[in-house]
């Protein structure tokens, strides 16, 4: 109970002689306890320099500390914490009920301890107030009947008195000091006399001064008691003036509360193992009881990932009748819907892809005897009358052309089963081009347009795991279709790799395609221009079968166009076989969509001649800083492959 | 099985003496026999290798085709994968058991794994249905084709020896028994130990494909020739693989 550091002098409102108990009321509404507070607040501090604090402070003191210790805790296996916030719904059950049952431990005994303290320094205060009142009424008594006239006789008089107050203590700890009222010129006074062990300048100057003011009032302050050398006690002063020989001392009783303080220790102690009792109790329950209903959700967490990883058989133990029971049950429940799901599921796959298989076969059968007495047929087609001969020419055509609708149609619906896999082989990606442009050479002769690949990968080498006949596929379709559009303009082919993916972009400076088009690129059996494409053949699902072609290597297949500016493809793939690409090495379009004519390419002479039309330049336009920008006019589309 | 000295009048036949189909055994008619069950698709592919010089011979019934290749002693096969009574598969490997005639197979299939068990079970060729009939001509063609003509001469990759004009391989000393396209391969790579052979390239060279097919041919063949020839087939030292270009000769 440290009240060192009040300032508030108390007074009693009754006079010091009345009778019975003086009602002694501070000056503060609140009492010591809130002098107590307004102490720690100040700074708590004895003369000696100790530091001490008010319960109050104390608590204060106690929650920085720990706040500070947890803060350090905490940031030390911050990074551990957080993952295990994060990732366990029980440690943060446990955690907040941890938090919240503290703030209210700390809360209640914090007002516990208040409580006690105040109620414990109040009751010493009147005992010493009605103790000190006692013994200042005797004293004055006993003045008033001084007949001495001489100083020592004086002297020993007062010492004589006051000595009847150590006796008549009803605390041993009473101590007192009887100090002359500085100012007063008589013969016959003493100047100071105590009980040993305290000077004058224990008592405060503020009390003093009240003390000295009032001769009736009684007064008392809250001081800290040195004790030995370095030590001090928590104690309260209590004044009151006395008269001998017309002359005024000031009379101060100093009760030591030191044993009242123990006591308050000693309760605080027991108070704070308790909460923290309390708080390893309330942490074991909540652990007990969130273990109790997450471990369920648990399980149901373990369960339910293993479904998702296919292993449909997995189910939830099903124990007792209460909520979890039922949430397992019902859990097992969704599991054998969705299994059954899957496996109707799995089965329609299986049939199907064993529906295409025989379709596949019964219809090419047949149709390749078809084909080949066409092919006869057409050949023998000079021998024939005109209506002959024509017919077998249209009937030789549109065998051609079923065929290749056929040829689609089953490799998308092989798509759709699921059943496409990937052949994949380490191969040179320019062994593919230069077969693509073998092929579609011919055909760009007979457009008047020039095609050439444009690539600044000096060694015209690149490696890639990929299944060369879909990726032929795929760029023989994107060529085919170039030229078919290029209208006598030329067709180029770029070509640049990095670490991590290849693309291959072919543009064209044709006819291009409207944005509304560019929306329905992909889509099957879609025509830009249906009048045109009748003619040209194609069954219109050349794109969507590059598209699964592109996502069955994990790429992407994107295009771009504007109309009269032409229009470009870009196919980007991994260059190994499950990578995850982030960008593509060619700009889309690959010359910022700028015309054949002003398309300035920095080419060098060219450097390989291979097959038919395999021109080869080095390409100084593409810069890596473009990599995987969106275009810069234009718009793109791309296909949505996951 | 036929004997090595049937085959070497074939082989040292000058190549300007060869017309298409008729310069087989000097004037007489290529015999092929069609397995497939589909009558009138072999009637159909009847009349073109008729149309091209070639003499046919039907089998129906999966069950009755090595009764029919035994009796008429084709000079090739066209073999279709999906028959009824007995897999084509297992034809194959029945006649290659007992002869190295060479065998085409007709698929409806072109997935992978079908092709692929028909040319490991010893098919040297395949055409996917619907072919076209010079696609079929060709591809038959191809394999009826006596080899260049062969001077006395012997190729060695390590331990292998090749008598080029005896049409025999021995390995340490021993024969070692391959079919002629088998041979065809190994010869194209011993003649230029120095060169790596693209797939596309055997393709050509081998099968006489003039555009690119099917690369899984020469990957098949490889194996196979491998497990004929190499001590170890996992770690090769007679064929070697040239990873993202082909093949090449060992050393």
């Amino acid at each position: 109970m440290e009240t060192s550091g009040r300032t508030a002098v108390n007074r009693n409102s009754g006079p010091s002689g009345q009778a019975g108990a003086p009602a002694p009321q501070a000056t503060d509404d609140d009492g010591p306890a809130v002098s107590a507070v307004a102490g720690a607040l100040e700074g708590a501090g004895s003369p000696d320099g100790r530091v001490v604090a008010s319960p109050g402070a104390q608590i204060l003191h106690v929650l920085t500390v720990a706040g500070k210790a947890l803060w350090r805790a905490a940031r030390k296996v911050g990074r551990t914490l957080a993952r295990r916030w994060r990732t366990s719904l029980q440690f943060r059950t446990v955690f907040t009920t941890l938090v919240i049952a503290s703030v209210a431990v700390v809360g209640v005994g914090g007002y516990l301890a208040g409580q006690i303290s105040s109620g414990l320094f109040k009751e010493r205060l009147a005992q010493a107030q009605q103790d000190s009142a006692r013994g200042a009424t005797q004293v004055q008594d006993n003045f008033s009947n001084a007949s001495v006239s001489d100083q020592p006789r004086v002297s020993s008089y007062v010492k004589d008195t006051l000595g009847l107050l150590a006796v008549g203590a009803a605390d041993d700890n009473r101590k007192y000091l009887l100090v002359k009222i500085p100012g007063q010129t008589s013969k016959l006074a003493v100047i100071s006399s105590d009980s040993g062990g305290v000077t004058s300048a224990i008592i405060p100057d503020t009390l003093r001064a009240a003390v000295q003011a009032n001769d009736t009032g009684q007064f008392w302050q809250s001081i800290s008691l040195p004790v030995g050398s370095s030590g001090s006690h928590p104690a309260v002063v209590v004044g009151n003036q006395v008269e001998l020989l017309q002359t005024k001392y000031e009379l101060y009783m100093i009760y030591d509360l030191n044993s009242a303080q123990l006591t308050l220790n000693y309760i605080q102690s027991v108070l704070w193992l308790a909460g923290a009792i309390l708080l390893l109790l309330i942490g074991a329950i909540a652990w007990y009881v969130t273990r109790t209903v997450v471990k369920p959700v648990s399980q149901a967490a373990a369960v339910s990932e293993k479904l998702a990883a296919g292993e449909l058989e997995e189910r939830m133990q099903v124990v007792g009748e209460d909520e979890m029971a039922r949430l397992a049950t019902s859990f097992n429940k969704m599991a054998t819907s969705l299994q059954d799901q899957i496996n109707a599921l799995a089965t329609l796959s299986e049939m199907q892809q064993r529906f295409v298989s025989d379709v596949s076969h019964e219809l090419r059968t047949p149709l390749t005897t078809v084909r080949m007495a066409a092919e006869v047929l057409f050949d023998a087609r000079d021998g024939f009358d005109p209506v002959n001969k024509r017919s077998s020419e249209l009937l030789f055509h549109q065998v051609e052309r079923f065929e290749l609708l056929l040829a689609d149609l089953l490799e998308i619906s092989r798509f759709d089963a699921g059943v496409a896999d990937l052949d994949v082989e380490s191969l040179d990606i320019f062994s593919v081009i230069h077969s693509v442009i073998d092929v579609a050479a011919p055909v760009a002769d007979a457009n008047h347009s020039e095609l050439s690949v444009v690539t600044r990968l000096r060694s015209h080498k690149c490696v890639v795991e990929m299944d060369a006949r879909r990726i032929d596929r795929i760029l023989r379709n994107l060529v085919l279709n170039a030229v078919e559009h290029s209208e006598g303009k030329p067709v180029k082919i770029f070509v640049s790799a990095d670490e991590h993916a290849v693309a291959v972009a072919v543009r064209d400076y044709g006819v291009g395609m409207s944005p509304d088009a560019l929306g329905h690129v992909f889509d099957r059996f879609w025509r830009a221009d249906p009048a045109r494409a009748r003619t040209t053949g194609g069954s219109g699902l050349g794109l969507s079968i590059a598209t699964e072609d592109a996502r069955l290597h994990g790429g992407w297949l994107e295009a771009w166009g504007v109309p009269g500016k032409g229009s470009c493809f870009r196919l980007t793939l991994p260059r190994t076989r499950g990578g995850v690409l982030t960008h593509s090495p060619v700009p889309l379009p690959p010359d910022s969509g700028a015309g054949a004519a002003s398309l300035n390419l920095n080419t060098g002479p060219i450097l390989t001649n291979t097959g038919a039309m395999g021109v080869v330049g080095a390409l100084g336009g593409i810069s890596p800083a473009l990599h995987g920008e969106p275009p810069a006019a234009g718009t793109a589309a791309r296909t949505e492959l996951p | 099985m036929r004997s090595q000295a049937a085959a070497l009048p074939r082989r040292g036949m000058a190549k300007s003496d060869f017309r298409p189909g008729i310069g087989k055994y000097r004037g007489m008619k290529a015999r092929i026999l069609v397995v497939d069950d589909d009558e009138a698709l072999a009637e159909m592919i009847g009349i073109v290798l008729r149309n091209d010089g070639f003499e046919a011979v039907y089998c129906a019934d999966g069950a009755k085709a090595l009764e029919t290749f035994r009796t008429n002693k084709p000079d090739l096969v066209l073999l279709d994968l999906m028959l009824p009574g007995i897999d084509g598969i297992e034809i194959c490997r029945l006649i290659r058991a007992e002869s190295d005639v060479p065998i085409v197979m007709l698929t409806a299939k072109s997935d992978t794994s079908d092709v692929v068990r028909g040319l490991e079970s010893g098919a040297d060729d395949y055409v996917a249905k619907p072919f076209k009939p010079a696609e079929l001509v060709a591809r038959v063609r191809a394999r009826l084709r006596p080899g260049d003509v062969k001077a006395p001469e012997t190729l060695v990759i390590g331990e292998i020896t090749i008598d080029v004009a005896g049409h025999a391989v021995r390995r340490a000393g021993e024969r070692v028994l391959l079919t002629p396209l088998e041979f065809d391969l190994l010869v194209a790579l011993a003649r230029k130990p120095w060169q790596v052979f693209t797939r596309e390239l055997l393709l050509e060279q081998v099968w006489g494909y003039r555009h690119a097919a099917d690369t899984r041919l020469v990957n098949v063949h490889v194996q196979r020739l491998r497990s004929k020839i190499e001590r170890d087939p996992e770690a090769p030292e007679v064929v070697l693989t040239v990873r993202g270009v082909g093949y090449k000769a060992g050393q």
